[in-house]
């Protein structure tokens, strides 16, 4: 037997290797991949465009009140419980495997009816009644956490759940009656607006929640996600939490981390509220259709793909503030309850919108930034 | 190892007529069977007027709505999508039909016409949306919720519907309402129910459900049309959701107002999870959900009956998911391991 | 050889081959079922096969054997219907044949079954086997007809008919195996392509395949079977066709060689490159495996590693060399025997504690277990010992995170412009070299490599190479887990070949591939029975 002769043992050569695969597309495709890809570009051209209508509306006697940038300072104020809950899904989505969180509005409830006990009915000071409300959204977030991560329950149908069970909790709790003692009464002024010290009479009045708020809770995420180590675990196993766990990532751990976080931030959405409305009321974060929906909508539009592991404060921060000015004028266009459902229709048309978007991105250009 | 001739085939050929598949009702569904009636006992322990017709009527009509509803959203769930835009559906289909009893005086097939063709051409948004846009169901039919919401209430306007002729009374409360004690709206549902439990048990595109649900792009590539079969689960769905609001219309006064459907897909989702579908998809049946429809509205009743809170009922139907969830991932698990 | 002509009373199913059968006899002419002459494929400037030849007599199982690379899967998928060749003709049953996708081949008769069963686990094996296609009486589905049909196939397969209306979920992985080649058959097969099919199996559900592709040979049927496990050929195969770099090197009935033979052809015969050579010191080892088993995947594992050696791990799909690795670095705990590190008894319970104990690990697959996708080559590096990248445990030290990438990126020659690029758009090689510098952030005392050089380019795998020879200088005790046999015998100092789950032969780094290659396809035991 003979063993035919070898093929002359050479391998077939392969392009040049410069690291990664290359074309150079024309200057207009890529101009628009830039917008497509970089969220935050496509949300500040919207933001623009939407304030420029607005504006020239206003102009033209079409709206029943000034739209200025006092009416749009004025409206940050609810601005603030929006971002701050859009920030929470932004933590919750990024963690990828399904990761959604539909209790949060109900978790914003519960809360608020904790610390409306706490600062309220027991008199406890400010500085012990905010941390315990943070400390019961931490522990409301921690069952979620222990459900989808532990237990892998799937996020959905799990924080579903729960949305069910904190929202009866929050209505039995007190009857279905909100606290509004003197005290909480008082805090109302926590949310007012004021105006700015040395250059404050040039720019309109901003809401004080915005700086007690907002901004210290936007800085921190931001920080977490960007510069601590559990930021960098939190993309890895959103990113791919298979190689997560080969890396030596703790998945369930960080996992968790992430709804006991979210829990927080509704803890902290639970207090201002109560200033805002001036009352612990149990259906503060589940009225209409709960808060749930404008977080995971605005999360959404700014840039967090469903599928995890790609989201960004900035996006997140800047679609918060297209939505909130969008529903600002349009209040202003349409009265009343017109208003108010218009809003609706805005919210889930930008939903499907942003979604669609986000897919075809993922698909044609590999994610947004 | 042997090989039977044709003729000694027969014998066991005939045994296998008998099983066609997996047996009519799952362990689930006898665990559901139990814990209905052992809730039902209690409660009528606790109040003796709960087990009478002046109870367990009311408790029907209740259920009947949520059950035709879950009835679709099974098929949804089974082919691992999901639905929870129903309710906001639910108030255009009732609010339409309603206006047209009181201004036009339409007559019930017409008003069931309007009802559920209403309900499929939402669904059908829906179901191209998802079936085409390559987006998840959650996103697509939170905006539609939004975005049915909004129509429903335009065309509420501010106020409520008033003055509805008893056209529909034939689905109703009262005596034409009933057939030896049944209420015709459960009747109708069961029907309804019996013939997608058959479609799903018998039919091609029944199993086509549920091999989707397993495997979407495995199932495309042995030529099952999936996109088709989604297609049509939202818009059957978005039917049955016409089918409710006809139901719901005809239960109440003669008053309709902002708040039908409201909330409702919480309570369709919770049913069909609660009947052992499974909601990764690939599992499940129908008579699981009617199951489950009962046990979430024997909560809800029994709840008020026994004089707690009536809110306290969505605490048990939130445990009562989680652990029919838990019992679906035992499940999975145990296979796996195999 | 003998070709059995197909009895009379024979299912529908089969008919058409065996009629083929009997034609064939009568005439006496041989017509092979299948024949693909100067096929070619290549992927942008790799040429995955260069010249391929192969022709295939029904009734005969005709085994593909070659090493990983050498083309045996891309000769399949142009079969199958998956991909389309570049030059070259198939004939099926004498006349040309055009296969642009897998309805083609499946419609042509041409079925395959890989090496995981796609099937629906919530449907019964009846309803998988006719999905799509489902008989009918009305609107329902005929369930007396399709269970009848399945029970006659199952039975003509020598399987247990009453599974036929089993949810396949409840079924063991080989029987679900064995319903996937029922499945491919359900469809009038003329050829079956089985692509490794016994690496999930044990040895008495490797005899029940080989029942049932003996009486599919005995129908008629053709079978192409591809296996890396030599010695099963010889209790199957009619003959053999052997590929090498892309090309089909000769095909021979199977009798005329023997397993040592047909190593010999899919290596070529040539020595591999010249071996460096390394210099152990002498000493403890770092890491020390005894009697180490993991019940079903391997058993009585014994092996030792010094610091500054590089001990190769030899073994074929299916053999447990990979799940050896797996249980040192903690993904499955032993459930038997000892690890023992720097003289320390352990147990690793995950991957974290593993690292805590000094144990690095390089993944096997890389894009599921490796690569995070849209993520900056620095993320990728970094994401292993974050600790060690931070300050006070918690805060990201980016500046040392830029300059322990940029270093690495240097030292193992990695092609980009900067740390930032996102590794998903690099190259096979480029990706492997970043992941490969994840372990190297902290230099580990043991490091596991699987399958380091797999999907890589020549250039990185020389660099890659480079790159464990000097951490082995730095005195990290490697353990290479590899099927790549001229990698293995390079940069080794010993290599130890694994097959069912244990040590069956240690070699010297002198050792030639024909030798090891057999070892590990079993012409030990060819050797024992000859004696």
């Amino acid at each position: 037997m003979t063993s035919t002769p070898a093929a002359p043992p050479t391998t077939a050569a392969e392009p040049p290797d410069n690291g990664y695969d290359d074309k150079t597309p024309r200057l207009s495709s890529r101009m628009i991949r830039a917008v497509l890809t970089q969220r935050e570009v496509l949300l500040v051209i919207l933001t623009v465009v939407v304030l420029i209508w607005m504006s020239a509306l206003s102009y033209g006697g079409y709206l029943t009140g000034p739209y200025n940038s006092d009416y749009l300072s004025a409206s940050l104020v609810d601005a603030v419980p929006l971002t701050m809950l859009a920030l929470a899904e932004l933590l919750v989505i990024v963690s990828g495997r399904g990761g959604i969180d539909l209790s949060i509005g109900a978790i914003v409830s519960l809360t608020g009816m904790a610390f409306g006990f706490a600062y309220g009915d027991w008199a406890w000071p400010l500085v012990v009644a905010i941390p315990f409300a943070v400390l019961v959204g931490a522990l409301l977030g921690a069952v979620n956490g222990v459900l989808v991560a532990w237990l892998e329950f799937p996020a959905l149908i799990t924080t579903l759940a729960t949305y069910y069970a904190y929202k009866s909790l929050a209505l039995v709790i007190n009857a279905q009656q909100p606290i509004s003692t003197p005290e909480i009464q008082d805090l109302y002024s926590l949310t007012s607006s004021v105006e700015i010290p040395l250059i404050g009479h040039n720019i309109p009045d901003v809401p004080l929640g915005v700086f007690t708020f907002l901004i210290p809770v936007v800085v921190a995420v931001w920080l977490l996600l960007q510069r601590t180590t559990y930021g960098r675990r939190l993309f890895a196993i959103g990113t791919n939490d298979v190689a997560a766990r080969w890396s030596g990532v703790p998945v369930a751990g960080t996992r968790i981390r992430a709804y006991i976080f979210a829990g927080v931030l509704a803890g902290l959405v639970a207090v201002y509220m109560t200033g805002q409305f001036a009352s612990a009321r149990p259906d503060a974060g589940t009225s209409g259709n709960g808060l749930a929906l404008p977080a995971i909508t605005i999360a959404v539009l700014g840039g967090v793909a469903i599928t995890g592991g790609i989201g960004r404060v900035s996006g997140v921060l800047l679609a918060a503030l297209l939505i909130t000015w969008l529903n600002a004028g349009i209040l202003l266009l349409f009265e009343g309850n017109q208003g108010t459902q218009l809003q609706l229709l805005a919210l889930g048309a930008v939903l499907i919108f942003a979604a669609l978007l986000n897919s075809y991105t993922t698909r044609k250009y590999g994610g947004t930034r | 190892m042997s090989t039977s001739t044709g003729l000694e085939k027969d014998s066991t050929m005939s045994k296998r007529r008998g099983q066609f598949i997996a047996s009519p009702i799952s362990g689930q569904e006898i665990v559901l069977l139990a814990v209905i009636a052992i809730l039902w006992l209690l409660l009528w322990w606790a109040t003796p007027a709960f087990l009478t017709a002046g109870s367990i009527q009311p408790l029907l009509i209740e259920v009947a709505p949520i059950a035709v509803i879950g009835i679709g959203m099974t098929l949804v769930i089974i082919s691992a999508g999901i639905d929870v835009s129903v309710g906001s559906a639910m108030m255009v289909c009732g609010v339409v039909t309603a206006r047209l009893l009181v201004e036009s005086g339409i007559s019930l097939p017409l008003a069931l016409l309007v009802a559920v063709g209403i309900g499929a051409v939402l669904g059908a948004m829906n179901g191209v949306l998802i079936a085409w846009g390559r987006v998840h169901a959650i996103i697509i039919t939170f905006g539609t919720l939004n975005v049915f919401q909004f129509i429903g209430r335009q065309i509420f306007g501010s106020e409520t519907v008033n003055g509805i002729p008893p056209t529909l009374e034939l689905f109703g409360r009262g005596e034409p309402g009933r057939t030896f004690g049944a209420p015709h709206s459960f009747l109708l549902m069961a029907l309804i129910a019996a013939a997608a439990w058959w479609y799903l048990r018998q039919t091609p595109g029944g199993r086509h459900y549920y091999a989707i649900g397993g495997d979407h792009e495995a199932a495309e590539l042995a030529g099952v049309r999936v996109r088709r079969r989604v297609l049509l689960a939202y818009i059957v769905t978005g039917a049955l959701v016409g089918l409710a609001a006809i139901f719901t219309i005809a239960k109440g006064t003669a008053t309709l107002d902002q708040s039908i459907g409201f909330g409702k897909e919480l309570a369709v989702i919770a049913a069909v999870v609660i009947g052992g579908t499974s909601i990764m998809g690939g599992r499940g049946s129908v008579l699981g959900t009617v199951l489950g429809a009962l046990l979430v509205q024997t909560v809800t009743s029994g709840v008020t009956q026994i004089g707690w809170p009536s809110q306290l009922s969505d605490l048990f139907v939130g445990l009562f998911v989680i652990i029919a969830v838990g019992a679906d991932l035992l499940r999975q698990r145990a296979r796996r391991d195999r | 050889m003998a070709r059995r002509v197909a009895a009379p009373a024979v299912a529908d199913t089969f008919r058409s081959a065996a009629e083929g059968a009997i034609e064939l006899s009568s005439t006496g002419a041989a017509q092979p079922r299948l024949s693909m002459s100067n096929v070619s494929k290549r992927y942008g400037a790799v040429r995955a096969i260069r010249h391929a030849n192969l022709v295939v007599e029904p009734g005969t199982v005709h085994a593909l054997v070659g090493e990983n690379g050498a083309g045996k899967s891309t000769l399949i998928k142009i079969l199958s219907g998956a991909v389309t060749a570049d030059t070259g003709t198939i004939e099926f049953e004498g006349e040309r044949a055009q296969i642009t996708s897998t309805t083609d081949a499946i419609a042509l008769g041409i079925a395959t079954v890989y090496q995981e069963p796609q099937l629906f686990a919530e449907l019964s094996v009846a309803e998988n086997i006719y999905l799509g296609r489902e008989l009918r009486s009305g609107p329902r589905i005929n369930w007396a007809a399709q269970n009848a049909h399945v029970v006659e196939l199952l039975e003509l397969l020598g399987l247990q008919p009453e599974i036929a209306t089993k949810p396949v979920g409840d079924l063991s992985i080989a029987t679900q195996q064995q319903v996937s080649i029922a499945k491919a058959l359900s469809g009038d097969a003329e050829v079956l392509i089985l692509d490794e099919p016994s690496a999930i199996l044990t040895d008495a559900e490797i005899d029940v395949l080989f029942e049932v592709v003996r009486r599919l040979t005995g129908s008629g049927v053709a079978v192409i079977y591809i296996s890396h496990r030599l010695d099963e050929l010889f209790r199957i195969a009619d003959e053999v066709t052997v590929m090498r770099d892309g090309s089909t090197i000769g095909t021979h009935p199977i009798e005329d060689l023997s397993v040592r033979q047909i190593a010999e052809l899919m290596v070529g015969g040539i020595l591999t490159d010249e071996q460096t050579q390394r210099q152990v010191p002498p000493g403890d080892p770092q890491l020390t495996l005894t009697s180490l088993g993991h019940k079903g995947k391997f058993q009585d594992v014994s092996l030792s590693v010094r610091p500054g050696e590089i001990v190769g791990l030899y073994g074929l799909v299916g053999s447990g060399v990979s799940e050896i690795a797996d249980t040192i670095y903690g993904i499955e705990p032993a459930t038997a025997g000892e690890i023992v590190v720097a003289g320390n008894v352990v147990r690793p319970t995950s991957p974290q504690h593993a690292q805590k104990l000094g144990i690095a690990l390089l993944p096997a697959n890389r894009k599921l277990q490796g690569m995070f996708s849209f993520q900056p080559i620095a993320f990728n590096i970094s994401v292993g010992h974050l600790r060690l990248l931070s300050r006070f445990k918690v805060w990201m030290d980016r500046g040392r995170e830029r300059a322990v990438s940029r270093e690495l990126i240097a030292r193992l020659a990695v092609k980009t412009p900067h740390e930032r690029v996102p590794i998903g758009a690099m190259s096979g090689g480029n990706a492997q070299k970043v992941v490969l510098a994840r372990q190297l952030v902290h230099r580990p005392d043991v490091l596991v490599l699987a399958e380091p050089t797999h999907g890589v380019d020549v250039g990185a795998k020389e660099e890659i190479h480079r790159i464990i020879a000097e951490l082995a200088e730095a005195g990290t005790a490697v353990l290479m887990v590899t099927s790549d046999l001229p990698e293995a015998l390079r940069i080794a100092d010993r290599l130890l070949v694994v097959r069912n789950g244990t040590i069956v032969a240690e070699f010297g780094a002198d050792a030639t591939q024909v030798d090891v290659l057999a070892a590990a396809a079993g012409a030990q035991d060819e050797m024992e029975a000859n004696r």
